[in-house]
C-alpha cells in the first residue's frame, strides 16, 4: 500500500515534496464555510452531521497520524476515545449516580484525558513490541478485550447499558450542550488536532517518526530509540483522540459498550482509509462522507426497495472499492485528477507552440 | 578476567576502541561468526578482508547491535556494550555505513544528514521546529560540505546518482562526534574517480577517528588502513600489516588470487 | 531490502525435532512444565482431599471445565490453523477468516436441514468454503502480493460485506446443527468424580460428540503436521514460509501453491463452522467472535506456526472455560489476559521460530 504513504515532511525547509506549497484556496474556502456554518445550517446539520463528522474525523485523524507517519495501523484509537468517554462518565456526573463520582467538569475532563492517554500509551507499548502487519492484529485484540470488559463489568463500567445522562457542562455563561456552542467545541478541537499533526510532522519528533516508518533499522543506527518513538507516537495519538471521545459521549449523551464495539473500531479505520491516509485532512473527508451515508443511505436504500439493514453492505462495498481501486483514498483520487489536469494543460501549451 | 584487564587498561589510558572476545553469531543452525576475538586501538584504521560469506558484514552487525551476538562480549572504549541496543551504542560514538544504501529516499540530502545529527543530539523528541540558524542544521550543512555534496543538498535522495548516495552514507556516519566508524563496502559500484574521492575523504578524517573498513577493492582498502584482518568462514584467519598480508602466500591462494570473490 | 526486525513469522516448524534441544536449553522451564502436567494428571485421577476441594471447589466442576476447555481448544485449533497457515505462507492477515467460519456453519446447517445427514455437511462446508477461498486468492489477493496492509484492508472490507450478505440470506436467528443420533448422549469415562456414601464411585459422563470432534481435530492436526513435515508439498510450504524469494526462484508453480493453501485454510475454517454449529450455535456475530479467538490464539502461539496454533488454542480454550467457572464475570477478559502476558514477555508468541 505504498501509494497511500505520505511523503516526508521536511524539517530543514528543503522542498522535498510538492506538498510544501502554500495552503490551496479550497482549504481557505472550506475553513470559512466551517467557521460561518451556524449562520446557514440547521441545528440538525450543525450537530448531527458536522459535529459528528468532526468528532469521528478527529478520532480517525489519530489513526491517520499513526498509520501515515508512523507506519502503524492502530485499531485501538476508537477504544482510546471511548475510554476517555467512560472516564468522564465515571469521574463526572451521569445518570448512574451510584458509580459516577460527580467531580466538576474542570477536574473530570483533564483527568479523563490524562487516563485515556495513559491507556493509549500502554496499548501502544504492547503493540510496538512487534512491528508491521502484526500491529493490526494486536490492536484489534486489545480493542475487543476492552469492549468485552466494559460489557461484563457492572461495578465500574456499568455493564451492558453503560452510562446515560452524560452532558456537556455549562460555563462562562454558555450552555455547551446547545447546538451552536457544541458545534464550535467540536470544530475547535478538530482544528487544534489537525494543526498539532501538521506541526508535529515537521518537528524533529515527527521527522524521526517518519524515518522510523521508512527504515527503522537505519534510524536505530543513527542513534534513535525506535521503540520509544513509536510509543510516544501512540501517546500523542491518544491525546488527539481522547477529547474527541469526550465530545462523542456528550453528543450522544451516553457511553456504552456499543460505542467501543468491533463495528465502530473498524468504522474509524474505514473512515481514515476512504478519506486517505496520506494527509491529515483525509480522515475528515472520510468522516463527512461516512456520516452523510449513515444518515441518508437508509432512506436511499429503502427507496430502492432494500432493507435499511443493508447499510453495512454499502459501507463494506465502498471500502472495498476504495482499497482495490484507489488505495490512497478520495484524497489520492483527487490529487491524481489534479495532476492529470495539470499534465494535460502542460501538454496543451507544449502542443500549441 | 576480561573485565579486570579492561579496567586496568582504561586506568592506564590505553583502553582499546573495540575489544571483541569470543563473539559468535548463529542464525538457527548456521554459524555465521565463530569465536571472533579482535581488538582495535583508538585511531587505528583496519581493513577486514574475506570472500563473500566470510562473516564480515555479520561482524559489523554484531558490533553495532543491528543483530545482537549469540555469545561473547563486545567492549567499546572499555564499556561492555554487548547487551546494549543499537541506538545506545551509536550514542556512545560508534557509527556505521551500510553496504546496500539505507537512506531516506523521500527526503532531501540535507534532511537525511539533519536526521543523523538529530539522532545523536538531545532534541530527538523535540516538538519545536528548527530555525534557519539551528545548530543541528549548521552541523548538517558542514557535513554535506565535507562529503562534497553541497550542489545537491536540497535534492531528494532518490534522485541522486549511486556514487552520491554512497557519499551521503559516509556523511550520515560522520554526524555528531563519532569515536569509531565501521564502513561496509563504501566503494562498491563507484567509478574510479569517485573511488579516489572516497579515499581522499577517508584519509581526511581526523587522526583520532579510527575505523574498520570492509572493502573488496584493494586499491581503496590498502590505501587507507594500517592493519588488515582476514576472515574466512566466520573466523579470523590472519592479521597483519597490509604489506604482510599482500606478501602471504596462503592469503594469495585463498583470497587475493580469486579477485573479487 | 533488509528483512524487518519484526516477527519473522517463524514457521510451520517441525515440533518433534526441537523438543529435546528445548529441554536442554531451558531445563527449568521443562521441569516446571513436567510438574504442571503431573499435577494436572493427579487432579484428574486422584480422589480429592478436602484441602483441594476447599481451594478448587468440587472435582466435578473442575474436571468438566478442563474437558470443556480442551475440546473448545480443539475447535479453536481448527479455526486458527487455517488462519496461521495462510499468514505463514502468504503474509496475508485474513481478517475475513471469521466470515469463512460462519459461512461454513450456515452451509452445514442448510445441508443438515436438507438431507438430515451430519457427515456430508462437513464435506459440503469444506468444499464450498474452500472454493470461496480459492476465488479470493486467485481473483483478489494474487494481484496485490507483497502489499500486506492492502490485503488486510481488503479482508476487512470483505468481512463487512460477507457479514451483511449472510445476514441477508440466513437472517438473524440462532441455529444449532443437531447432533446425529449415533453421537448423541454422554459417554462414561473411567474418571472418578466422587464417591457415593455407599462406596459406589461416580464416573465422569461427557458428551460423546465433543470427544469425537476433539479426537478428529487432533487427527487433523497430526495429519497436517505430517503433511507439512513429510511431503513434498509440505516441504515447499515450509520453504516458502522461510524464504519466499528462494521458492519463487526454484521454479515451483508458486501461485498454484498459494491458491491451494488458501483454499485448504478456508476449507478448514468452513469445517470448523459445522463443528461450532454442533457444539454451540451459529448466528450473526459469531464471525467476529471466532476471528478474535483466532487472533488471540495465534498471537499466543506465534503467528505462522501450526504447533503454536495448537498450543495457543489449548491455552485459550482452557483460560476461557476455567475463567467462566472460577471468575464468571471476567471469563472472556481472562483469555485476553493470557494474550497480554504473552505479548509483554514473548511478543513473537510462544512457539514462534525467532
Amino acid at each position: 500500500m505504498a501509494a497511500a504513504r505520505p511523503g516526508f515532511a521536511s524539517a530543514t525547509g528543503a522542498p522535498a515534496t510538492d506538498r510544501e506549497a502554500a495552503v490551496p484556496p479550497a482549504a481557505w474556502i472550506g475553513a470559512l464555510v466551517l467557521l460561518f456554518l451556524p449562520a446557514i445550517a440547521s441545528d440538525f446539520f450543525l450537530v448531527q452531521v458536522f459535529g459528528w463528522a468532526l468528532i469521528l474525523g478527529t478520532i480517525a485523524l489519530s489513526l491517520q497520524f499513526l498509520a501515515g507517519y508512523g507506519g502503524m495501523v492502530s485499531l485501538v484509537q476508537m477504544t482510546v476515545a471511548g475510554f476517555a468517554g467512560y472516564m468522564v462518565a465515571i469521574l463526572g456526573t451521569s445518570g448512574l449516580a451510584q458509580i459516577s463520582l460527580g467531580w466538576p467538569f474542570w477536574l473530570a475532563v483533564p483527568a479523563a484525558i490524562l487516563l485515556a492517554v495513559l491507556f493509549g500509551t500502554l496499548s501502544g507499548a504492547l503493540a510496538v513490541r512487534t512491528a508491521g502487519i502484526y500491529t493490526i492484529v494486536i490492536t484489534l485484540a486489545i480493542a475487543a478485550a476492552f469492549f468485552y470488559f466494559t460489557r461484563q463489568n457492572e461495578t465500574v463500567f456499568g455493564g451492558f447499558l453503560g452510562f446515560n445522562g452524560v452532558r456537556a457542562p455549562v460555563f462562562w455563561g454558555i450552555d455547551w450542550r446547545s447546538p451552536v456552542p457544541f458545534y464550535y467545541l467540536c470544530l475547535a478541537w478538530a482544528a487544534i488536532a489537525w494543526g498539532l499533526v501538521v506541526w508535529v510532522i515537521r518537528a524533529p519528533f515527527g521527522l524521526a517518526l517518519q524515518g522510523i516508518r521508512d527504515n527503522p533499522r537505519r534510524m536505530a543506527a543513527l542513534g534513535f530509540d525506535v521503540t520509544a518513538h513509536r510509543i510516544a507516537a501512540y501517546a500523542f495519538a491518544a491525546f488527539l483522540a481522547a477529547p474527541a471521545g469526550i465530545l462523542l459521549t456528550w453528543l450522544n449523551g451516553q457511553i456504552a459498550p456499543g460505542t467501543v464495539g468491533i463495528g465502530p473500531v473498524i468504522d474509524v479505520l474505514v473512515i481514515a482509509v476512504v478519506g486517505g491516509l496520506g494527509r491529515p485532512i483525509g480522515p475528515f473527508i472520510g468522516a463527512l462522507l461516512y456520516v452523510l451515508l449513515r444518515i441518508f443511505a437508509l432512506d436511499a436504500l429503502v427507496a430502492l426497495g432494500l432493507s435499511g439493514q443493508r447499510f453495512q453492505l454499502l459501507i463494506g462495498l465502498g471500502f472495498l472499492v476504495t482499497v482495490l481501486f484507489s488505495p490512497d483514498g478520495i484524497l489520492g483520487l483527487w490529487e491524481r485528477a489534479r495532476r492529470r489536469r495539470a499534465a494535460t494543460a502542460a501538454a496543451g501549451t507544449a502542443g500549441g507552440r | 578476567m576480561a573485565t579486570a584487564i579492561a579496567e586496568r587498561l582504561s586506568a592506564t589510558g590505553t583502553v582499546n576502541a573495540l575489544e571483541l572476545r569470543g563473539v559468535t553469531k548463529q542464525f538457527g543452525a548456521l554459524v555465521a561468526l565463530s569465536d571472533v576475538t579482535l581488538s582495535v586501538r583508538p585511531g587505528e584504521r583496519r581493513a577486514i578482508l574475506g570472500s563473500n560469506g566470510a562473516g564480515k558484514t555479520t561482524l559489523l552487525n554484531c558490533i553495532t547491535g543491528d543483530f545482537p551476538a549469540s555469545s561473547g562480549t563486545i567492549r567499546f572504549f572499555g564499556e561492555d556494550v554487548t547487551r546494549f541496543p543499537a541506538h545506545e551504542r551509536i550514542r556512545r560514538g560508534l557509527r556505521r555505513t551500510y553496504q546496500i544504501s539505507l537512506l531516506f529516499g523521500g527526503l532531501s540530502v540535507l534532511d537525511n544528514v539533519y536526521l543523523a545529527c538529530l539522532g545523536v543530539s538531545r532534541g530527538r523528541f523535540s516538538l519545536l521546529r528548527p530555525k534557519r540558524d539551528d545548530a543541528l542544521l549548521e552541523s548538517a550543512r558542514t557535513l554535506v560540505h565535507a562529503v562534497h555534496l553541497d550542489a545537491v543538498a536540497e535534492r531528494r535522495v532518490a534522485e541522486l546518482a549511486h556514487g552520491q548516495q554512497r557519499q551521503l552514507e559516509v556523511a550520515l556516519a560522520l554526524a555528531g562526534a563519532p569515536r569509531f566508524l565501521l564502513f561496509d563496502e563504501p566503494a562498491a559500484g563507484l567509478s574510479p574517480a569517485e573511488r579516489s574521492d572516497l579515499v581522499a575523504i577517508l584519509n581526511g578524517l581526523p587522526a583520532h577517528m579510527g575505523f574498520i573498513i570492509i572493502e573488496h577493492d584493494m586499491d581503496v582498502a590498502l590505501r587507507v588502513v594500517e592493519s588488515v584482518t582476514l576472515m574466512h568462514e566466520g573466523r579470523i584467519f590472519k592479521e597483519g600489516t597490509p604489506e604482510e598480508i599482500e606478501a602471504d602466500p596462503e592469503v594469495q591462494e585463498l583470497y587475493l588470487g580469486h579477485g573479487h570473490g | 531490502m533488509i528483512a524487518r526486525s519484526g516477527p519473522d513469522g517463524g514457521g510451520v516448524e517441525g515440533a518433534g525435532r526441537g523438543v529435546l534441544g528445548w529441554i536442554e536449553r531451558r531445563p527449568l522451564a521443562a521441569l516446571l512444565l513436567a510438574l504442571a502436567v503431573v499435577l494436572l494428571l493427579w487432579l484428574v485421577l486422584a480422589d480429592w482431599p478436602d484441602e483441594v476441594e476447599r481451594w478448587l471447589g468440587r472435582k466435578r466442576v473442575f474436571v468438566s471445565a478442563l474437558f470443556n476447555g480442551i475440546t473448545l481448544g480443539g475447535l479453536y485449533f481448527l479455526v486458527a490453523t487455517g488462519f496461521t497457515l495462510i499468514f505463514g505462507l502468504m503474509r496475508n492477515v485474513n481478517l475475513a477468516h471469521g466470515s469463512l467460519y460462519l459461512f461454513g456453519g450456515y452451509l452445514g446447517y442448510t445441508t443438515v436441514q436438507a438431507t438430515g445427514l451430519w457427515l456430508p455437511a462437513f464435506v459440503v462446508a469444506f468444499v464450498l468454503v474452500a472454493i470461496a477461498g480459492l476465488l479470493l486468492q486467485t481473483l483478489v489477493f494474487r494481484h496485490m502480493e507483497g502489499e500486506e496492509l492492502r490485503q488486510t484492508l481488503v479482508t476487512i472490507g470483505l468481512s463487512i460485506v460477507f457479514a451483511d450478505l449472510m445476514l441477508w440470506v440466513w437472517g438473524g436467528d440462532f441455529y444449532q446443527i443437531p447432533t446425529p443420533e449415533w453421537l448423541a448422549g454422554p459417554v462414561e469415562l473411567p474418571i472418578v468424580l466422587d464417591v457415593r456414601p455407599n462406596g459406589e464411585p461416580i464416573y465422569l459422563r461427557y458428551p460423546r460428540v465433543r470427544l469425537v470432534i476433539f479426537a478428529a481435530s487432533v487427527v487433523i492436526g497430526v495429519l497436517l503436521w505430517l503433511a507439512i513435515n513429510r511431503t513434498r508439498v509440505g516441504m515447499l510450504i515450509r520453504a516458502g514460509v522461510d524464504d519466499r524469494e528462494m521458492l519463487a526462484a526454484s521454479g515451483v508453480p508458486i501461485q498454484l501453491l498459494f491458491a491451494l493453501v488458501f483454499a485448504f485454510g478456508a476449507g478448514l475454517a468452513g469445517m470448523a463452522g459445522v463443528v461450532g454449529g454442533t457444539f454451540q450455535s451459529i448466528s450473526p456475530g459469531e464471525d467476529t467472535r471466532f476471528l478474535l479467538a483466532s487472533l488471540v490464539v495465534v498471537i499466543v502461539g506465534g503467528l505462522g506456526s501450526i504447533p503454536g496454533a495448537a498450543l495457543g488454542a489449548l491455552l485459550i480454550g482452557l483460560a476461557e472455560q476455567f475463567g467462566s467457572v472460577y471468575l464468571p464475570t471476567y471469563a472472556i477478559v481472562f483469555s485476553f489476559l493470557v494474550m497480554v502476558l504473552v505479548l509483554a514477555f514473548r511478543p513473537q508468541g510462544l512457539l514462534a521460530m525467532r
